[in-house]
């Protein structure tokens, strides 16, 4: 991933995609417009992604201090969850809930980790280690 | 084997929602005049589901929308149009042989995707949802031509890049779902399109005998939305907040779910078949579709201050149960209306 994860908006019209809107107007009549999404979209986008950031520095913090394991801070930063990472690496989520913590994480194989890795579109070496 | 390049003479139109506007450029490209709202109409793209024992990014999952590909299925159905959907394979490299087949017969394919890895989709956006739809309408060499109806022009993506995100993982896994029409006859029956389409709707929103679908559905949200800054206090119960107006906000039609487009779908079929319920159907979905947009200009308001909320979240949970209310009359005003 090489995007930043919070994507900060610098221009006001938030990013360049317009799009196509529906209006209804006072005639009672269905309008088609093309414009650019307005002030309360971007103020919800934006709390998503500050959301996110908080709780991938957070799980980084954790990670740092030896109280998780890597797994905890990569699913943060592709804002995952312990159920959505079963899905996507196919391990079930009881395993995936243990692997979460480092006494269980140093004892995996190379396979597994093979998986998660996969699944965080990462190499092993990255995975073993967080910066 | 060597790849020959295709480009298939496909008109690219914007359009509110992925999949009723790909449906609807399916159509015209077979000759069939089919505007966004009608493909939308018949395909009862209207939904709503509530569902808080799921989490979707932290926050408890909701849907304005149908299930992916209903859409596109239902209209084929309604309309008695023969197509074909290729529900999962097995393997990712079949998959993409099977759509360059297709395009070899020059033959415009539906895809399913998923969102987190669409390289030209605005970096904002780009979160875990995978029901969103495209188009494959060409290819030159690795490079493959796409048409997606959120974005104003056709986009091109990688075969690796395609074959990525037609095999994103997490809930609601396309698998390679891939979708086409074979051919269309002459004659279409539109009227009992319609008429299948808003009984199908109506049944999907006020009869359903389950409590999270439909208008019931947004009760129980309204109800819980009271309940959230207690439990959960005011930063939760705002992120919570937020995901509900990002699902209504998600991509076109700027904060009404969907609702615009089911009017506009009323307003076209009324004034084709000349019906006055229909009509004024789509005036009483109109109004319903402002105060959803209303609604979502005063939540945001609470987003933006997260820990000192604006607003009373009751105020919100009382306008959230007039919405249902409104909106319930609107589906009791179209249930018993059959064209003829």
């Amino acid at each position: 991933m090489e995007q930043t994860s919070n994507p900060v908006y610098t221009d006001q019209r938030m990013g360049q995609s317009r799009e196509l809107f529906y209006y209804y107007d006072q005639d009672g009549r269905y309008v088609k417009k093309v414009g650019f999404h307005g002030e309360p979209t971007r103020v919800i986008l934006q709390q998503a992604w500050d959301t996110f950031a908080e709780r991938s520095e957070a799980a980084r913090q954790k990670v740092l201090a030896g109280k998780a394991s890597p797994i905890v801070y990569y699913m943060e930063k592709i804002f995952a969850d312990p159920m959505n990472l079963a899905m996507m690496a196919g391990i079930p989520i009881w395993k995936v809930k243990l692997h979460l913590r480092p006494a269980f994480f140093k004892r995996l194989s190379e396979r597994t980790l093979q998986k998660y890795a996969q699944a965080f579109n990462i190499t092993v070496e990255q995975l073993k280690k967080v910066e | 084997m060597e790849k020959k390049n295709v480009m298939i003479n496909y008109t690219h139109r914007q359009a509110g929602h992925c999949e009723s506007g790909a449906t609807s450029n399916l159509m015209n490209f077979y000759g069939v005049e089919m505007s966004e709202q009608m493909a939308f109409g018949i395909g009862t793209g209207i939904y709503f589901s509530y569902l808080p024992f799921l989490k979707l990014m932290f926050a408890p999952m909701m849907s304005f929308r149908n299930f992916p590909n209903t859409v596109f299925h239902r209209t084929m159905k309604y309309l008695e149009i023969d197509a074909t959907v290729i529900k999962k394979f097995n393997d990712p490299k079949e998959s993409m042989d099977a759509l360059d087949r297709n395009l070899d017969k020059g033959i415009p394919t539906g895809c399913q995707v998923g969102v987190f890895n669409l390289t030209f989709f605005p970096p904002e956006y780009r979160m875990h949802y995978n029901m969103h739809n495209l188009v494959v309408f060409g290819r030159e060499d690795n490079i493959y031509h796409i048409s997606d109806t959120v974005m104003e022009t056709p986009h091109i993506l990688t075969y690796d890049d395609l074959l990525r995100v037609r095999w994103a993982k997490g809930a609601f896994a396309p698998k390679g779902k891939m979708y086409w029409i074979n051919n269309v006859k002459k004659d279409i029956d539109f009227k009992t399109g319609v008429n299948k389409g808003i009984a199908k709707s109506v049944y999907e929103m006020i009869k359903v005998p389950f409590w999270l679908v439909g208008i019931k559905g947004i009760r129980v949200m309204a109800k819980d939305i009271k309940k959230w800054p207690k439990k959960h206090g005011n930063e939760k119960a705002s992120f919570y907040l937020g995901q509900i107006l990002r699902m209504a906000e998600d991509f076109g039609t700027g904060g009404a779910g969907f609702r615009y487009i089911f009017g506009a779908f009323l307003k076209e079929s009324g004034e084709k078949y000349n019906h006055d319920g229909l009509l004024e159907a789509s005036d009483m979905m109109g109004k319903t579709a402002n105060k959803w947009r209303e609604f979502t200009y005063i939540g945001a308001r609470n987003c933006k201050n997260r820990s000192k909320p604006e607003e009373d979240y009751g105020m919100l949970g009382d306008m959230l149960r007039e919405i249902a209310n409104m909106e319930e009359k609107v589906y009791q005003r179209i249930d018993k209306i059959t064209l003829s």
